[in-house]
């Protein structure tokens, strides 16, 4: 492999971290916190994705398309919590299954009202067009760059979240031990609604970030859910930085292997997942259950 | 418990005389496809029902097998038994090794890794040429001959698909009441009592998987011949999520229900499509349906309007004699 291969390469792999980081994060946020494997996670990215793009279309913003697929799937997050699975809360195969209803429900309307087209996203002009990168001396697309400035602030914002303020304590309480955290006064069933809204509109917002990377059309739904559930089963299930750390191995094991043996990069990324799994069932940075 | 014998027995008369009064269209495209995925659906049934394993790869399993008859026969040219053997081989050792690898998980997390083998197995189809035929797949893939009859004629390949899924269904209430089957019922219930009583948990939780992963293949064969070709399609997301729907619209916890599911599924996918294009929403409200509000599916449904039919025309009928009962 060459300098600027390599570089480009890595900077693949980089970028698309960036993008399973936004991805799995609510994932692993409604996970963590709810104990809901969230099946229809895809399906929120590609109706973010959607929507986000009709907004654009229709204003001509593309900040304004990311607000509205932040927030509309957050609301849609917000309704599936409360109107579906609350009721069958703590029965988590079945709370697995409503999720899945919802996908096939979401995928089949999402087809009847976007069609089987590709929706291609312009993103604002000052994080367009190519840059030449000083240090390394290759040339990279601008949006991509930031994409990954995108996910490393997500990752700081949410990590001075959980960390210094009450609302991470109380989720990182209750990732530890919810039956305490409902015990000691706290009102678990608005939490729960809480996370499940934030981890719904950043699938949502991913679905726009993402689907300008490259293009937004149906199918998008499985393939980052494929993308959310391998890196949280290598991250370990729940665990936050678990997820970051998977993100970026898992994309870049993915672009490596695209770059040397392409025909068989699907499987390399099962492998590592089969490794990860034989060594440390929880993940890597899961507790044993 | 005699009268649900006779049921039976009906049923069964009902469909071994099906295709002399039954219409071509319903003989060859409902009963016989909902068959055949009666038979993928019945090997969740197993896992689920009796083993409490939640697995959702079990189409890919069942494409599989469908794959390797398609690669012997099709592209190397091999005779159709040499195909089966291979396919149902393939099935079973590629279920070996997805029991060993999600063994160690239970419940959601079992899904969740069984999704994702799944998955990365119809990435390896949609990418790979030289086996799996990339995203075309494999085309013109023929039942085998037999007394030279080929089995894809309509009405023979109706009683084969019959027999198979009599021959699987019964297998699968026989080894429920087997050591193993009581076993694997009691892992289900209870893993830790069942481990301190000195069982094995991880090895009979592979076995199971790997013997539902055998009658996936199976299933996987007769969808194969039905469909004369397979591709990446056959196994991506949506169709692993079809086999749950089928097996839980039918009832997880029964092996009837793998069928009842099956014919309910085919015939709503081809019947709704002429009223309204969202059968697929149709279909996922039914699931979502059965999931809320009657987790023991249809089957449930049916033997609790059995057993309340029972009692009123018991009440009815012959008031003494309902002590008996």
């Amino acid at each position: 492999m060459s300098w600027p291969q390599f570089v480009t390469v890595t900077l693949n792999g980089l970028t698309l971290a960036a993008l399973y980081f936004i991805v799995a994060i609510g994932f692993t946020l409604i996970f963590g916190v709810l104990r809901v494997v969230n099946l229809a996670h895809g399906s929120l990215y590609l109706f973010g994705g959607y929507l986000g793009w009709s907004v654009a279309d229709r204003t001509g913003s593309w900040v304004l398309g990311a607000f509205a697929a932040l927030l509309v799937t957050a609301l849609a997050g917000l309704v599936l919590q409360l109107g579906l699975l609350q009721r069958i809360h703590g029965q988590e195969l079945r709370e697995a299954l409503v999720t899945i209803g919802v996908s096939i429900v979401a995928a089949d309307l999402m087809l009847a009202r976007w069609g089987g087209f590709t929706y291609d996203f312009s993103p604002p002009k000052v994080i367009t067009g190519g840059l030449r990168i000083p240090l390394l001396d290759v040339g990279y697309p601008r949006y991509r760059l930031f994409v990954l400035a995108f996910a490393i602030v997500l990752g700081l914002v949410v990590w001075f979240v959980l960390a210094r303020t009450r609302l991470g304590i109380i989720v990182r309480a209750a990732i530890d031990d919810r039956d305490m955290v409902a015990a000691v006064g706290i009102d678990v069933q608005r939490l729960f609604a809480l996370m499940f809204a934030i981890g719904a509109g950043l699938a949502g917002l991913a679905g726009v970030i993402g689907g300008s990377v490259l293009s937004i059309s149906s199918g998008e739904d499985a393939r980052y859910l494929l993308a959310s559930l391998i890196v949280v089963i290598v991250g370990g299930m729940g665990s936050l930085p678990g997820t970051a750390v998977a993100a970026v191995l898992v994309a870049l094991v993915e672009q490596y292997s695209l770059a040397l043996f392409p025909t068989y990069a699907a499987i390399v990324s099962f492998l590592l997942m089969v490794v990860v799994l034989a060594l440390r069932p929880q993940g890597l940075f899961g507790r044993p259950a | 418990m005699r009268k649900l014998w006779l049921v039976g027995a009906l049923v069964l008369l009902c469909f071994a005389t099906f295709p002399l009064w039954g219409s071509a269209y319903f003989v060859g495209r409902i009963v016989t496809p909902a068959l055949c995925l009666g038979v993928i659906a019945l090997s969740l049934s197993l896992l689920a029902g009796y083993g409490g394993m939640v697995s959702l790869a079990q189409m890919t399993l069942a494409g599989l097998a469908g794959y390797g008859y398609g690669y012997l026969t099709s592209t190397l040219g091999q005779p159709w038994w040499i195909g089966v053997l291979g396919g149902l081989t393939v099935a079973t050792l590629a279920a070996l090794a997805f029991g060993l690898i999600a063994v160690r998980s239970t419940g959601i997390y079992f899904l969740m890794i069984t999704v994702a083998l799944g998955m990365v197995v119809y990435a390896l189809a949609n990418q790979n040429r030289s086996i799996f035929g990339g995203h075309t797949g494999i085309l013109g893939i023929r039942a085998p001959e037999l007394f030279g009859h080929s089995l894809g004629e309509r009405t023979l390949f109706y009683y084969f698909c019959l027999t198979i899924g009599l021959v699987t269904y019964g297998f699968v209430r026989y080894l429920a009441g087997t050591p193993f089957g009581l076993a694997l019922q009691a892992l289900r219930d209870n893993p830790r009592r069942l481990s301190t009583l000195g069982y094995n948990v991880a090895l009979h939780r592979v076995t199971a998987f790997t013997v539902a992963g055998f009658l996936a293949g199976i299933g996987g064969l007769l969808l194969v011949w039905y469909n004369g070709a397979i591709s990446p399609t056959t196994i991506d997301l949506t169709r692993l999520i079809n086999i749950l729907v089928i097996a839980v619209i039918g009832g997880l916890a029964y092996a009837e229900g793998a069928f009842l599911g099956a014919l309910v599924f085919v015939l709503v996918t081809n019947f709704a499509s002429s009223f309204t294009q969202r059968f697929n929403t149709l279909i996922g409200l039914t699931f979502l349906a059965i999931v809320l509000f009657s987790p023991e599916g249809l089957s449930g449904i049916v033997l609790r309007l059995w057993s309340l039919l029972r009692r009123t025309l018991l009440a009815r009928l012959a008031p003494s004699r309902h002590a008996g009962f």
